[in-house]
C-alpha cells in the first residue's frame, strides 16, 4: 500500500491539521513508512484471529449511573475577570463591536 | 535522600536540599516548571501535618502531563503553553494527604509520544550517566531526575513503554501497574485503552511506597477497579517456589551483547536464590509493535481532536478567519512534528475504508497477543523475565530521522501495555558504562508479588557492576 501526497492532503484535512508545503515530502515519506510497517498484522492468519479486545481485565466495571458532586480546586470566581452571582460577566451583546 | 519508613524528615530541610540538587540538575533539561515558593509552602504544609504520613517529606516530581493547580501542565507542548488546570490530579491529591512534597514537574516527550524525550517542544533531556545519549521516553525527565539524586522518586505515565524503557536507560526501576490500579483524573489522555499513571524510584522500596499510596478506587475516574489499594510488599528471603519464564522471542540472536549478559546473569541469581527459570514462547510477540502503532494513533487521534484553538490552545486565527481555518492552524503550528506524525496515522487507520483492515484487526491481534499471556500464567508460570530494550541508551539523533527506527525501541515494552498487564524495569548491571533494565511481568494485579521478587533481586544483583 503506498499512500500519495494528496491522501496525506486529505487525511490531513479530516484531522484538521494545517501541513505546510515544505514538510508535505517527508510526511508522505514517514506516513508510508509507518503504514507499511504496521501492515505486518496481514500476515496474521484469518484463524487465529480472536474477538476485539476490551481494554482492562472483567472487573473493570462501569460506575453507577447516579449524579455526584465534582468539586474544583479553585473556585469559579478565579477563573474569569468577573463574577457575580454565580455567572461569569461578558461584554454586552454587541459592545465590542462598538468599541 | 529522604524516604526511610518510621522516621520524620523535616520539610524544611528536605526542601532545601531538594532546590539545591535542582540547580545542579539544571543541565539535564529534565523540569519544566519548579521554584522556590512552591517547595517552600508544600514544606510548610507537611511540617505543620500532625501525623507524617507514608511517605513523609518525601520530595516527588511528577511528569508534566499530570495536572496541578498551582504549576502549569504543558504536556511538553506550545498548544499548551501557560495552561494551568482548575483542580489537581487525584494521584497528587494522594500523595499530598501522605506527606509527599510536589517538588517539579518534568520535561516528556510532546504529549507522552516518543521513545526518547527528544521530542519536546522545550528541548531533549540528557541521559545522566552520559548527557550524549537520551534518557529513553516519554518519561525521560521522571526517569533522569531520579537517576541523577534529584528525588527519591517521580511519577510518569504509561501508553506503552514510557516508564519501563527510560527506567532502564537511565538505571532506576520503573513500575507499571495494572489497567485499572490507579486513577487517572488529572492524566491528560493519549491512548485512553492504555494509559497509566506509573512510578519511577530509586529502590524498589521507594516505588513500592508511592505504588502503594496513589492505587485504588476512585470515584471521579470509572476505569479503576473496585480493589483496595495495592500494599507496600513484605520482604521476601528468597525465590523458592517461584517459576520464572523467559520467553524466547525476547532474546534474539541479534540482542545487544551486553543486554544479553546482565539477562544471563540476572537468570542465574534467580536460580542461586531458589527460583526456577524456564524458557517459554508468546508465539505472537512480533506484532505487538504494529498492532500498538495502530491503536494507540487511533486513540490519540481521538484524544487530541480537543486542542483546537477553542478549548484549549492559544487559538491562532489565520487569513482565511473561518472557524476551520482556526482549528488547522492553531493544530497545524501548536502541535510538533511526532504529534501530528500520529494524529494522521491514526486518523488515517479509523478513516472511511481503512478501520477495518487497520484497527478492528489491531484489537483483533491484540487480543491474541493478551491470551499469550493468560496461557503462560495458567500453565504455573508465576513471573516473565525479559530484557526491557534492545540496548542500552542511545545516542541522541540517532534515531530521529526514522519513526519507525524509534518505535522498535519499545518493542519488549509494548505487549505488556496491550495486554494491561503490570511489569517493571529493574537495573541489574552494566554494559560499558550503561545501565541495564531486566524486565518483570506479572498477572493481572500482581503488582504486590511482582514487587516483592524485584526486592530479593536488588538485594541479590550489584546494579552499578560491569556485566559480561
Amino acid at each position: 500500500m503506498s499512500i500519495g501526497r494528496d491522501e496525506v492532503l486529505h487525511v490531513a484535512k479530516l484531522a484538521e491539521l494545517a501541513v505546510r508545503e515544505s514538510e508535505l515530502h517527508r510526511l508522505v515519506d514517514n506516513l508510508n513508512r509507518i503504514v507499511n510497517y504496521v501492515a505486518a498484522l496481514d500476515e496474521v492468519p484469518a484463524d487465529r484471529i480472536a474477538e476485539p479486545y476490551l481494554a482492562g481485565p472483567q472487573s473493570v466495571a462501569l460506575r453507577e449511573d447516579v449524579e455526584a458532586a465534582m468539586p474544583l480546586a479553585r473556585p469559579p470566581a478565579s477563573m474569569a475577570p468577573e463574577f457575580a452571582g454565580g455567572f461569569y460577566l461578558v461584554p454586552r451583546h454587541g459592545a465590542m463591536e462598538d468599541q | 535522600m529522604s524516604g526511610k519508613v518510621g522516621k520524620r524528615e523535616s520539610g524544611k530541610a528536605t526542601a532545601r536540599e531538594t532546590i539545591a540538587r535542582l540547580v545542579k540538575a539544571e543541565p539535564l533539561n529534565a523540569v519544566l516548571h519548579w521554584s522556590h515558593e512552591l517547595l517552600d509552602a508544600e514544606a510548610a504544609r507537611v511540617d505543620a501535618m500532625g501525623a507524617p504520613g507514608a511517605l513523609a517529606a518525601m520530595p516527588i516530581a511528577l511528569k508534566d502531563n499530570i495536572v496541578t493547580v498551582e504549576q502549569p501542565t504543558t504536556c511538553a507542548s506550545r498548544i499548551l503553553e501557560g495552561y494551568v488546570s482548575p483542580y489537581n490530579a487525584t494521584v497528587v491529591d494522594r500523595l499530598r494527604a501522605a506527606g509527599a512534597m510536589i517538588a517539579a514537574k518534568t520535561n516528556l516527550d510532546e504529549f507522552a509520544m516518543g521513545s526518547s524525550t527528544e521530542h519536546s517542544a522545550f528541548g531533549r533531556v540528557k541521559n545522566p550517566h552520559d548527557p550524549s545519549r537520551v534518557p529513553g521516553g516519554s518519561s525521560g525527565g521522571s526517569a533522569a531526575l531520579v537517576a541523577a539524586g534529584v528525588v527519591p522518586a517521580a511519577l510518569g505515565s504509561e501508553t506503552g513503554g514510557s516508564v519501563r524503557q527510560p527506567a532502564s536507560f537511565c538505571g532506576v526501576v520503573g513500575v507499571k501497574p495494572s489497567y485499572g490500579r490507579v486513577s487517572r483524573y488529572g492524566l491528560v489522555a493519549f491512548g485512553s485503552s492504555l494509559d497509566c499513571v506509573s512510578v519511577f524510584g530509586r529502590t524498589v522500596d521507594d516505588a513500592s511506597r508511592v505504588l502503594s499510596t496513589i492505587s485504588g478506587p476512585d470515584p471521579f475516574d470509572a476505569t479503576t477497579v473496585n480493589r483496595p489499594p495495592m500494599r507496600v510488599p513484605k520482604p521476601l528471603a528468597d525465590l523458592r517456589g517461584l517459576t520464572f519464564g523467559l520467553p524466547r522471542e525476547y532474546f534474539p540472536t541479534d540482542l545487544d551483547a551486553g543486554v544479553a549478559a546482565a539477562l544471563r546473569h540476572t537468570a542465574d541469581r534467580i536460580r542461586q536464590v531458589g527460583g526456577e527459570v524456564r524458557e517459554v514462547s508468546l508465539p505472537n510477540s512480533s506484532y505487538a509493535v504494529p498492532t500498538y502503532y495502530i491503536i494507540a494513533p487511533a486513540e490519540a487521534a481521538a484524544n487530541l481532536a480537543r486542542y483546537d484553538g477553542v478549548r484549549y490552545g492559544p487559538g491562532h486565527i489565520g487569513s482565511e478567519g473561518d472557524i476551520r481555518a482556526l482549528y488547522r492552524i492553531t493544530r497545524g503550528e501548536g502541535f510538533g512534528e511526532e504529534v501530528r506524525r500520529r494524529i494522521l496515522v491514526g486518523t488515517y487507520v479509523l478513516s472511511a475504508g481503512y478501520y477495518d483492515a487497520y484497527y478492528r484487526k489491531a484489537q483483533r491481534v491484540r487480543a491474541l497477543i493478551a491470551e499469550d499471556f493468560r496461557q503462560l500464567f495458567d500453565a504455573g508460570v508465576d513471573l516473565l523475565l525479559t530484557p526491557t530494550t534492545p540496548t542500552p541508551a542511545f545516542k541522541a539523533g540517532e534515531k530521529t530521522e526514522d519513526p519507525v527506527a524509534m518505535y522498535l525501541a519499545d518493542v519488549f515494552v509494548c505487549s505488556m501495555s496491550l495486554a494491561g498487564l503490570p511489569a517493571l524495569s529493574l537495573p541489574v548491571g552494566r554494559s560499558e558504562g550503561l545501565p541495564v533494565g531486566a524486565q518483570l511481568v506479572a498477572p493481572h494485579f500482581e503488582e504486590e508479588r511482582m514487587l516483592a521478587v524485584a526486592g530479593v533481586l536488588e538485594q541479590n544483583l550489584d546494579a552499578g557492576a560491569e556485566v559480561r
